[in-house]
């Protein structure tokens, strides 16, 4: 049997320059629909004129780990397949929208064709060993995929003693989405 | 000040979740309303066996199935991939709401469809295999009404749960609303069947009706009270709900019309203080289905949970 893994993405809000290319990429990479997307780009402003602060955080997914999606999916649509994330069977949804209720990011959407659809951090690619598409077309490095069942070393030169910020840590889902602030 | 620009497109989710629209709140009530018509016409049979004979009773057995399966069609309209609905019936999800929904109804439809053909035995006399059956289960009537009894509260209390479990939206994450959307199906159940019944039944109806009106106030009294004392994002939900948007709504149509005016003609003509009037178990029906609709919409207009 294959190692566990348990994939989390490190997001590194000082290198984002907010370009969106993560968003065209996921875009093209995974043929979303027009007019939908999987991940998105939120910029914060905050203070008062000269005083302003801006945070830019990619956004998708959190991939859960006690994901309110997967138990509220009355098909089992929703699942978690083992290495840390959350996917969706499309053979299994019926379009209920349980699942897009149920979260609380508000991450996922109703594809066209009927199915409850959201980031799968590229589930396809990372079974070829490549890396997701948003973390592969970044300019700036920001998005770093890291399993956190490797070796702690990478984390913790990725980390390197800043502040890790988490989504809604409070709604008790674990999030796997750590910013870097 | 805080500034926040998203390029976020989903439509549906953003700005805010529209993902439930008229075919929903329909469901719930129709769904509350069809329980509500099992509970009160099972439980007169336990009550009293000859209550077969009642009019009132007896098209309540019928109307309970009818009912729920028009529900169903609405809750099929709903689904984004409708030729995947068999798939509730390839797993059974305990922590789903919806999938114990799925599988309750498979227990639904056997027990309420055969308390009706009993009740209606003596118009089916074109189909040997159901007068069959019919004349096996017939002795056992009064168990089959125990069971429905429990069915009906079941889904009654089914449709308010089916909500209260999605704590991404504050207003719906309340225990309280499985209890007030069962007690405002039966209620409505009453209604119906105040409407139906025969001239000389209809003091009964009134009273138990005025009697669930009035539990069900309590139960929205329970519902605002829960959300007011609540924290964050819970709080803040339950006062939008009661001077936001829908406050108007949720005031005049549900608490007013569907509550307060029917109790009180109700008392004044169980006193014959007043002449009964087709009016009052209307207003009842409108007032619980509005209750549906404003708390759908304004449970997924509230933002998501903060």
């Amino acid at each position: 049997m294959a190692r566990k893994k348990k994939y989390a993405m490190f997001i590194d809000t000082l290198k984002c320059v907010g370009c969106s290319a993560c968003v065209y990429a996921c875009k093209s990479e995974n043929q979303v629909p027009e007019g939908f997307c999987r991940d998105w780009v939120v910029q914060k402003t905050e203070g008062t004129f000269p005083h302003l602060s801006q945070l830019i955080r990619s956004e998708r997914c959190q991939h859960c780990e006690n994901a309110p999606c997967v138990t509220n999916c009355p098909t089992g649509a929703s699942y978690y397949p083992g290495d840390g994330t959350v996917q969706v069977d499309r053979n299994l949804c019926t379009g209920c929208k349980a699942c897009i209720a149920a979260c609380p990011y508000d991450a996922r959407y109703i594809h066209p064709v009927g199915f409850a659809d959201k980031c799968t951090f590229c589930q396809h690619r990372l079974k070829e060993g490549l890396q997701p598409a948003c973390v592969t077309a970044c300019p700036t490095e920001t998005l770093k995929l890291v399993d956190l069942m490797e070796n702690s070393s990478t984390i913790e030169d990725l980390v390197n003693g800043r502040q890790i910020v988490k989504d809604k840590v409070h709604a008790g889902t674990k999030p796997k989405l750590f910013w870097l602030v | 000040m805080t500034e926040i620009i998203s390029n976020k497109l989903n439509p549906y989710v953003y700005p805010n979740l529209d993902i439930w629209h008229y075919e929903i709140p329909l469901y719930l009530f129709l769904g509350g309303l069809a329980g509500g018509l099992l509970i009160l016409s099972s439980g007169m049979i336990l009550f009293k066996k000859e209550s077969i004979e009642n009019k009132a009773v007896r098209w309540a057995t019928l109307l309970s199935p009818v009912i729920l399966s028009i529900g169903m069609l609405f809750l099929l309209l709903d689904l984004e991939f409708k030729i995947h609905f068999w798939r509730f019936y390839t797993a059974f999800i305990f922590t789903s709401p919806m999938s114990w929904g799925a599988w309750m109804l498979l227990i639904f439809y056997p027990f309420s469809v055969m308390q009706a053909l009993i009740v209606f035995k003596d118009y089916i006399n074109f189909y040997p295999f159901i007068l069959k059956t019919i004349k096996i289960t017939e002795p056992h009537l009064q168990k089959i009404a125990v069971v429905n009894v429990h069915i009906g509260t079941g889904i009654g209390v089914y449709t308010g749960v089916l909500l209260s479990t999605f704590y991404a939206r504050p207003l719906w994450n309340s225990s309280v609303l499985g209890f007030l959307f069962l007690l405002s199906g039966i209620s409505t159940a009453a209604a119906v069947m105040l409407i139906i019944c025969n001239s000389g039944d209809k003091r009964t109806f009134l009273k138990v009706d005025m009697y669930l009106i009035s539990l069900e106030g309590f139960a929205a009294t329970l519902f605002i009270i829960g959300g007011v004392t609540s924290a964050g994002a819970f709080h803040d939900a339950m006062v939008y709900l009661i001077s936001g948007t829908y406050a108007a709504w949720f005031w005049v149509l549900f608490i007013l019309c569907g509550l307060i005016i029917p109790l009180l003609l109700e008392t004044l003509e169980v006193l014959n203080k007043v002449r009964y009037s087709p009016l009052v178990p209307l207003l009842v029906i409108i007032g619980s289905l509005s209750l549906r609709f404003i708390i759908v919409n304004a449970g997924q207009s509230f933002s998501t949970f903060y």
